[in-house]
């Protein structure tokens, strides 16, 4: 059949026009914003390529490397828990136990709660003195363990990422599964008859066939964890307590191109930079993840 | 038939656009980050459109941290409001909106009779006021009078008093202290507050010429004040947010809190019987005076050719006379910055606006300081991470002590000669 541009283009075209308006141009004026300091209001200076200078070698380095680790550490505490965490259950959800359907739609829950309300519930859940957390630890005889989980700075950020993996695992549990299922039944089945045990199966079977799954989760992983922002803002607020032991790089764009109470420095200028960088960092390492994931399958 | 139709059908829609267009001419909308003043501006539109002003004000408040992007933005677009909150000068962000021309000058427009000058000072700049001031802050020490009275202790003259008071307090299983922790600016205010007491305004005067520096060793002990006060607070202070601290203070649950006088609407809101009662932070010794930190909160700004300005003009005539403040205070409890308002017959407000007038420090070192006019700045940039890292043991009080040099000599010059 013959591929007719015309009627092609023409459904291209809305997509395209969206894209360009909310996507491309966006992306294009915070380059061309980074390029400038500027408050808001007034008329902007141009600074050239200072903007970045001060977040990568100046004086805005210490919060943005401290940021920039945090996601780091983020992503690599996040792929490794959710991943595995949302596997485990998948494997023993898609044995079909009984009552499996409802723990299936336990598991999910959590996904269809707004990030918000998650904040708010996991702020009074944590909270030191009325918090669940807390009071329950008392109660079992464990009150020594009772901690400020969201102001101790040595606590605060995993306490983050702790919630975080209680709000999305549903999401990783419902691929692994998917993936899981999608196995033929014969290759299995095929295993019992030349007598393997489960644990042959999960790990001659199942684990590398659903390793190329694995790889996507991790990749969105990737992208997610450096756009980390609503669950951070919504149990520490701009600032990122304490003392920026929270703080990311969505934060750290946020308190700096909006400012506001407690906000080091507001330049739109700096957080166009900051945002510019995180996007030098996420495509790239995006890029060649999926060329040596792609490599590796052929 | 027809013909009474069509005509019946213009007249209601002449009639709609009039009314439309009357609504939107007499709509003076205004922004603030202070969703407590809702009510304040709901009878100042009644009281106007007694007087003959058919004003409808349309109040918008917003979270206070992101106020500032929101104002600042919707002004560059052309989409702002006709009065807003502006925030005290000195300050980078007022200044900000001065100089790209977006706020009308009020003199000669609005009759300033009723205000001081040092209140007016702070909304000045270049020669000319920008906007007509609302409420005098007080911070310090708000206390349960209950809670003194049932264990016989007295307001403290002394620091080591008011260490006494909380060790009894402890003793006998109440909470000295509830601190919002997790809201490091409250950290950066007790700082402050306690600061013009212990180290006192001479102190502060010395370190604003240059005379002395925060590596003094007075600074570093008012910070080992602090650092050793925190044995008085609650478990996992850092932990907790000025919402918990309303309501634990209202209710009881701690005997004092390190506040301003805005919070006392909150309180009462919360637990009408509170019996409130406020000190400020005792000196160290009995000789030396004590003082309050007091400061200029905002002013009303009239927006550079906002769509109703004679309407908004108006508005702010009123704003600047005693029946403003006495509206004003008589709802949110705070202190009017206008002159001749009556305020509430309210024995603390009574007294906290005395201490305003007689215990005021005439230098600091945060609100309205100079240090907090450029960056880093001693208030978001070195106290407020500084005091959670002392607080959460990460750095001692020297450390904090020479955070705050290194970080003001960056920029401010009085301050470079002294490493």
């Amino acid at each position: 059949m013959k591929i007719k541009w015309f009627d092609l283009l023409l459904f291209i075209l809305p997509a395209f026009f969206l894209y360009t308006i909310f996507v491309v141009y966006p992306f294009i004026s915070s380059i061309y914003l980074s390029l400038f300091n500027w408050v808001g209001v007034g008329a902007k200076k141009y600074v050239g390529l200072k903007n970045f200078f001060d977040v990568l070698f100046g004086s805005f380095k210490g919060e943005f490397f401290n940021a920039f680790g945090h996601n780091i550490y983020f992503f690599i505490l996040v792929s490794i828990i959710e991943v595995s965490l949302g596997f485990i259950i998948a494997l023993g959800l898609a044995t079909q136990i009984k009552g499996y359907h409802i723990f299936r739609s336990i598991v999910y829950l959590p996904n269809v709660i707004s990030m918000v309300l998650v904040g708010f519930i996991w702020g009074l859940i944590l909270n030191p003195q009325i918090g669940l957390v807390n009071q329950f630890l008392k109660v079992i005889g464990l009150g020594s363990f009772t901690r400020p989980w969201l102001g101790d700075p040595s606590l605060a950020f995993n306490t983050i990422i702790a919630v975080n993996i209680w709000r999305h695992l549903g999401f990783y549990v419902l691929v692994m599964l998917a993936a899981i299922i999608n196995i033929q039944p014969d290759f299995i089945e095929a295993a019992y008859i030349d007598g393997a045990s489960n644990w042959d199966i999960v790990k001659n079977i199942i684990i590398p066939l659903t390793i190329p799954t694995a790889q996507t989760l991790i990749l969105l992983l990737f992208i997610w964890s450096f756009s980390v922002f609503e669950l951070v803002y919504a149990l520490e607020g701009v600032q990122a307590g304490p003392f920026r032991s929270t703080d990311v790089l969505g934060t750290l764009f946020y308190r700096t191109a909006f400012g506001g109470l407690g906000s080091a420095r507001m330049d739109l200028g700096l957080g166009a930079a900051i945002v510019t960088l995180m996007f030098i960092v996420i495509l790239p390492i995006s890029f060649i993840y999926v060329r040596l994931v792609e490599r590796r399958r052929i | 038939m027809k013909k009474f139709l069509s005509i019946l059908l213009v007249f209601v829609f002449f009639s709609l656009f009039l009314t439309i267009s009357s609504g939107t001419e007499n709509k003076v909308e205004i922004w603030s980050w202070r969703s407590q003043d809702a009510e304040v501006w709901a009878r100042v539109e009644k009281e106007l459109n007694k007087r003959g002003i058919p004003v409808k004000i349309d109040f918008r408040p917003f979270v206070a941290t992101e106020y500032d992007a929101k104002l600042m933005l919707a002004l560059q677009g052309g989409t702002g409001p006709d009065i807003f909150y502006a925030r005290r000068l000195p300050g980078g962000r007022t200044q900000a909106i001065i100089d790209a021309g977006f706020i009308e000058p009020l003199d000669g427009k609005i009759k300033f009779t009723y205000f001081s000058s040092t209140t007016l000072k702070s909304i000045r700049s270049g020669g000319k006021t920008y906007g007509v001031p609302f409420a005098l802050q007080v911070v310090g020490i708000f206390y349960n009078k209950d809670i003194y009275d049932k264990f016989g202790l007295k307001e403290p003259q002394t620091w080591d008093e008011l260490i006494n008071n909380c060790e009894i307090l402890k003793k006998n299983g109440i909470t000295p202290f509830f601190i919002p922790g997790k809201e490091a600016w409250t950290l950066v205010m007790q700082h402050a507050m306690c600061g013009v007491s212990i180290l006192g305004p001479e102190w502060i005067r010395d370190l604003i010429n240059g005379r002395t520096n925060f590596l003094d060793p007075k600074f570093v002990d008012l910070n080992r004040r602090l650092n050793d006060l925190k044995k008085y607070y609650q478990d996992g202070f850092l932990g907790n947010a000025v919402t918990d601290q309303d309501a634990a203070f209202a209710f009881g649950q701690a005997a004092m809190v390190f506040s301003g006088i805005w919070g006392l609407q909150t309180w009462r809101q919360l637990n009408p019987k509170v019996n409130v009662g406020y000190f400020m932070v005792p000196p160290l010794t009995k000789d030396k005076k004590p003082y309050a930190y007091v400061y200029m909160d905002g002013a009303f700004a009239l927006v550079k050719g906002a769509k109703n300005r004679d309407m908004a003009l108006k508005v702010l005539e009123f704003t600047a006379t005693p029946d403003f403040g006495t509206i004003f205070s008589n709802i949110t409890y705070n202190i009017p910055a206008v002159l001749g308002a009556k305020v509430p017959s309210d024995p603390l407000l009574l007294e906290v606006l005395e201490v305003s007038k007689k215990h005021a420090s005439p230098y600091v070192y945060w609100v309205g300081s100079v240090f907090v006019t450029q960056k880093p700045s001693l208030y978001d940039d070195i106290l407020a991470p500084g005091m959670q890292a002392m607080y959460a043991g990460k750095i001692t009080p020297e450390e904090l002590a020479k955070m705050a040099q290194d970080g003001i000599s960056q920029w401010y010059k009085p301050l470079m000669k002294k490493k």
